[in-house]
């Protein structure tokens, strides 16, 4: 609790919240003569028999509230002052520590609730609680004043129980936060069993485990509930809080209202510490119980899931550096010993690995999905950090090179092409700002985009891509990374969703782009294509030629013989469906492909 | 069947001593500045004021303690009336038909039992607070009135003028927030972009870039809030002014008939105090705000429990190969026929393909061979005995189903695999579905929690596909192998033909090789079948080789140049 009110204090600023006490003054003004009008009305108007003087002390009540009124609007305007950059600041913190999770490598499905919904609570309820906190002071300041100006002695009387009554309401604030904290998991968990047990409703239906997915949401229900009777509890907690300090005051000045008439004191005075009460006091103190038992503990449990999700906003930015010419001759890669597992307990990914990739090369990479191509795609580009062993790009360690370097020397395309909204030009050249349009129109030519750019309205067009499918977000993210200076390009499935004929003239373009060029297939045809073929197959890897790789890995074999059955079989001629090898149809057609590629 | 009023009477217990405490409590709030009106009298008269001061505070501390126990019965009903609603939602849509998939979508469900039930569960406590909430203004009003009749006509003129301030400050806030809303969104839009595309921002090393792009219209965000609280604060200066209008009109009034002697300074207090509680009047549209959402919270529970589940018999399953019988099966929606009188003989393990183009019935055929869906007419045996009249475990046990793409739930993988299987059981089909060789790298291997495993679409198949490996009779496979890759899709669809004569295999696909591998295809054609034979047979004919036309499987590059 403390280090969200401390954040939430070390965000305002000094003048915007001078000028907000300021407009507090004339707001209290109201609250500050309630009490005193009425006494003057009643003793000086009404029962002395003057009635004009009566309705003129009330006319100064309405007088009071056009003054308080002009302050509340006064307050309201500065309160954007405050509340504003401190929203700008969250939100700067939420995007930032979202999108540096998301590039470490930490999915992170809530950040759009955060932003969105969540900001917006702490927006809403820090504004609440500065309204609330400040009216209190101003309010009870006010009514201090009057009391005095009415009869000291009763501001003596009143004063004690109503501070003993806030005292003890704030000292149950630790506890309701706690339990305010246990409702929000509560709430979020149940969300989320239900989500699952509901989206999942046809799949438990089929699989006959209704019970089981009952029972799954069955404990977050009946948490539920006993988080909220646990909040009803400090609710009605809260009620005592303020009986002490809103009903005590009263029964104290009742109790000594003899002896306060005896020593003098006017029925226009005793009314008037009445009114400071029931007017001032009591408003006051529960729109501070309401303001901070409600808007104060959403706003400490909302800020404190921001703060723990996005950690503080970084230190120094990394600066671009120059481009870097002649870098192809250091394009090559070297892998030795290169172990990676996915936790210490997991079975490892990749075990050992050693791999030469000259400058100049065309790799191809395959093996069948979850063997972990991806993963080796991320250690090869310096995205992930190798358990043992070492990743050289260019002949330095990944590790040791900046992101920035490493951009220079390499690009990644992953199967999850990024498209943003903005101009076709921005996204194309976001790898290189600087490309003249005559680079730009030649890596779109080369990979097969003219058609897909002139369809979306050329360079300038704006493109949304949630309009755009998949094979056309493909199609620009290839265009890009064609574009890129970098002498080395890791496609990771990136063709997944382009037709064969669209791979093949991709992955062509990239061949004859120069540089080094390394290929997670998704198809067989891009293993074909490729120079030599690494295949991986459990913690087991075969590197070489395609006619190497296919003389000493079965699962090469198979693949091929997959490959082309499925060919065999779409032409009608299937033969015995358990063979598994593969006839010599395949070989020439593979070979063909080899030949061509 | 459940209505409206069976929810409000679930937590009738708690809801009589709601009742009970919140009629204590208005009594004693209306009582209250009578009493200290006089009290003001009596102590300025110098009167004995023991009595009324010990009756002062009885009325106080009776008070306190109703509002103690509202506040927490009110609670504590809805808490357990949204509980118990909730168990019997979540229970009535595992009970419905869930491949009937015209009526509700997953997150709608998802907020009538998480948000709706909420809502609905006040329907007890809304009733009894609407009336509650009535009694003091009501009351105040009254004994205004009491006091002298022009108090409670000074007071109704100045709620009017309250009420005309209320109403301009919410139409001009809701136009403010709108365009804030707006830059809002397109914030979070620009995230979503840029998260999605993580993996390329990190390799290009552009995250302070995109960091700069996504807060692009942060200065815009900045101008539109600012412009929401300058809104807020001209209604807030109105609210002030009119505000205290109310207490000076009955004032005013109340000491011009103190002049005149007909009423006392006490009176005075009082009728200024009940100008205060009947301003409470103004908050009534709340109340009823909340008798509404009520209502129609509960309307959109109801709906979801007015769905007829589907019957089910107690019969079991005799002796048999799997032997799968349609019968003039025929399903419909409002406005098209996706399956039309269906009639279908699977001979006991067989291995059957269902093709057709898309739009053709194939997944609507699998979801009622599987039970998943009822047909709207006709009916389906297998091994002679309908599925409607199978004991529910019996159904299940017999016939497992497999989907393109699996919903996969339980806290962990084995969970999702198969919460009643034992562990051995569990891996025996996630080796003969592939899966196992990712799970045993995961952290934590089969007790991996399920959120923390990021599965690609092939792997979250191969798991669906563990998960229905255990049927006995029936094995339903819609388009379920479709994300994997070649040589896992191989291997699996080798064990699927391979275990000759077990069981019977309806695999929905689109791909010729798993057609070309299965005993028999049934040809569908907008909810028709077209024809059943061999795979070879069924080439001669053109219309079916389109099918597979185009399919990257089916003609690869190497076969079209």
């Amino acid at each position: 609790m403390k280090r969200e009110l401390r954040y939430g204090a070390a965000a305002l600023r000094r003048r915007p919240l001078l000028a907000l006490a300021a407009w507090s003054v004339p707001e209290a003004v109201p609250a500050t003569v309630s009490g005193l009008v009425v006494a003057r009305a009643v003793d000086a108007g009404f029962l002395a028999g003057r009635p004009v003087v009566g309705l003129a002390w009330l006319a100064g009540m309405v007088l009071a509230a056009c003054v308080g009124a002009a302050g509340a609007r006064g307050v309201y305007r500065r309160l954007g002052d405050l509340v504003e950059p401190f929203r700008d600041e969250l939100v700067r913190r939420v995007v930032t520590g979202a999108l540096r999770g998301g590039v470490a490598g930490r999915g992170d499905p809530g950040a759009l609730a955060r932003l969105t919904r969540q900001v917006e609570i702490v927006r809403d309820t820090y504004a609440g609680l500065l309204v609330v906190i400040r009216g209190f002071a101003v309010t009870v300041i006010g009514v201090v004043v009057g009391l005095l100006s009415v009869a000291p002695v009763i501001a003596l009387l009143l004063l004690p129980p109503f501070l003993l009554g806030v005292g003890a309401f704030l000292a149950t604030l630790p506890m309701a936060a706690a339990r305010q904290r246990a409702s929000v998991h509560a709430d979020e968990r149940l969300a989320d069993a239900v989500g699952a047990v509901v989206a999942g409703a046809r799949d438990v239906v089929a699989a006959g485990s209704q019970e089981h997915a009952t029972t799954m949401v069955a404990g977050p229900i009946r948490e539920q509930a006993a988080a909220e009777r646990a909040l009803a509890a400090t609710a009605a907690l809260r009620t005592l809080c303020f009986a002490v300090g809103g009903w005590l005051p009263l029964l104290v000045l009742l109790l000594a209202g003899p002896w306060l008439v005896d020593r003098g004191l006017t029925a226009g005075a005793v009314i008037g510490g009445l009114t400071y009460v029931m007017v001032g006091l009591q408003p006051a103190l529960h729109a501070l119980m309401s303001g901070l038992g409600g808007s104060g503990l959403r706003y400490v449990v909302t800020l404190g899931r921001i703060l723990d999700a996005d950690g503080p906003t970084p230190g120094p930015r990394s600066t671009a550096l120059p481009a870097d010419p002649g870098g192809s001759e250091r394009s090559g890669l070297v892998v030795r010993g290169l172990t990676f597992a996915y936790g210490p307990h997991a079975e490892p990914v990749l075990r050992d690995l050693d791999l030469v990739v000259p400058a100049g090369d065309h790799l191809a990479i395959v093996g069948p999905s979850g063997i972990g191509k991806s993963t080796l795609a991320g250690l090869l580009c310096g995205l992930l950090r190798p358990v043992a062993g070492t990743v050289l790009v260019g002949g330095r360690s990944a590790e040791a090179l900046s992101r920035a370097e490493l951009a220079r020397l390499r690009v990644l395309i992953p199967q999850e092409a990024y498209v943003f909204s903005g101009t076709l030009r921005d996204n194309l050249t976001y790898l290189r700002p600087a490309a003249t349009d005559g680079q730009l129109r030649r890596a779109v030519a080369a990979v097969g985009a003219e058609e897909l750019v002139t369809r979306l309205g050329g360079l300038a067009a704006e493109l949304h891509p949630a309009r755009l499918s998949a094979g056309e977000r493909q199609l620009l993210a290839l265009a890009r990374a064609y574009l890129a200076e970098a002498p080395l390009v890791v496609l990771d499935e990136a063709t997944c969703h382009l037709d064969a004929a669209s791979e093949r003239r991709a992955e062509e373009a990239f061949a004859a782009r120069g540089g080094t060029l390394v290929v997670i297939a998704h198809r067989i045809s891009s293993a074909l294509r490729a120079r030599r073929v690494l295949v991986l197959d459990g913690a087991l890897a075969t590197v070489g030629s395609h006619d190497a790789v296919q003389a000493r890995s079965p699962l090469y074999r198979e693949l091929l013989g997959h490959w082309a059955r499925g060919a065999e079989e779409a032409a009608g001629t299937h033969g015995d469906r358990h063979e598994k090898a593969v006839p010599d149809g395949c070989r020439s057609s593979g070979t063909a492909m080899l030949g061509r590629g | 069947m459940t209505t409206f009023a069976a929810i409000a009477r679930h937590g009738r217990g708690w809801l009589v001593v709601l009742g009970l405490s919140s009629l204590a409590g208005t009594a004693c709030a209306l009582a209250l500045p009578a009493l200290l009106g006089h009290l003001v009298d009596v102590l300025v008269a110098g009167g004995a004021s023991g009595r009324w001061i010990a009756l002062a505070a009885a009325l106080i501390g009776l008070a306190v303690a109703a509002d103690m126990l509202e506040a927490y019965c009110a609670t504590a009903c809805v808490a357990g009336t949204s509980a118990w609603l909730r168990h019997r939602l979540v229970r009535h849509i595992l009970a419905v038909s869930p491949g009937d998939g015209r009526r509700f979508d997953a997150g709608d469900l998802v907020t009538r039992v998480s948000g709706n039930t909420v809502e609905a569960a006040q329907a007890g406590v809304a009733a009894v607070t609407v009336v509650a909430a009535l009694l003091p203004p009501v009351g105040s009003l009254a004994l205004l009135a009491l006091i002298d009749v022009r108090l409670a006509v000074a007071f109704l003129a100045g709620l009017a003028l309250c009420a005309v301030v209320l109403r301009a400050f919410t139409r001009r806030t809701t136009a403010a927030v709108g365009g804030y809303q707006h830059t809002q969104g397109r914030i979070a839009a620009r995230l979503a972009e840029s998260l999605a595309g993580r993996r390329t921002i990190a390799a290009a090393g552009t995250v302070d870039a995109e960091i700069d792009r996504v807060l692009a219209p942060l200065p815009e965000l900045h101008a539109q809030g600012r412009r929401t609280w300058q809104v807020l604060a001209r209604s807030v200066a109105e609210a002030g002014v009119a505000g205290p209008l109310v207490l000076v009109t009955v004032l005013a009034i109340g000491g011009l008939l103190l002049v005149r002697g007909r009423i006392s300074a006490g009176e005075l207090f009082a009728a200024s105090q009940y100008a205060v509680l009947g301003a409470g009047l103004g908050s009534l549209t709340g109340v009823f705000g909340q008798w509404a959402r009520a209502r129609a919270g509960a309307r959109r529970v109801l709906e979801v429990l007015a769905v007829a589940p589907p019957p089910h018999g107690r019969r079991r399953l005799p002796d048999g190969p799997g032997r799968l019988v349609l019968r003039g099966v025929t399903v419909r929606t409002d406005d098209a026929v996706l399956l039309s009188d269906v009639d279908l003989a699977v001979p006991g393990g067989a291995a059957v393909a269902v093709v057709g183009p898309s739009g053709a019935g194939k997944s609507v055929l699998a979801a009622v061979v599987a039970r998943l869906r009822e047909p709207d007419a006709g009916e389906v045996l297998l091994d002679g005995v309908p599925l409607a009249t199978l004991d529910p475990a019996a159904l299940r046990a017999a016939v497992g189903c497999a989907f393109e793409r699996p919903v996969l739930v339980g806290a962990t993988v084995a969970d999702a695999i198969g919460p009643t299987l034992d562990r051995e059981r569990v891996r025996a089909a996630a080796e003969a579905t592939h899966a196992h060789e990712f799970v045993s790298r995961l952290p934590l291997g089969y007790d991996t929690p399920l959120p923390d495993v990021p599965l690609s679409g092939g792997e979250a198949q191969r798991l669906g596909l563990a998960r229905a490996w255990h049927a006995t009779r029936l094995l339903v496979l819609d388009d379920a192998t479709s994300g994997l890759d070649m040589v896992t899709e191989m291997q699996i669809g080798r064990a699927l033909t391979g275990d000759h004569g077990h069981r019977t295999r309806l695999i929905v696909t689109h791909r010729a090789a798993t057609a070309a591998r299965a005993d028999l295809v049934v040809w569908l054609d907008g909810g028709r079948v077209r024809g059943v034979a061999p795979h070879a047979a069924l080439w001669r004919e053109p219309a079916y080789r389109r099918i597979f036309g185009g399919g990257d499987t089916a003609a690869p590059d190497g076969g079209r140049s």
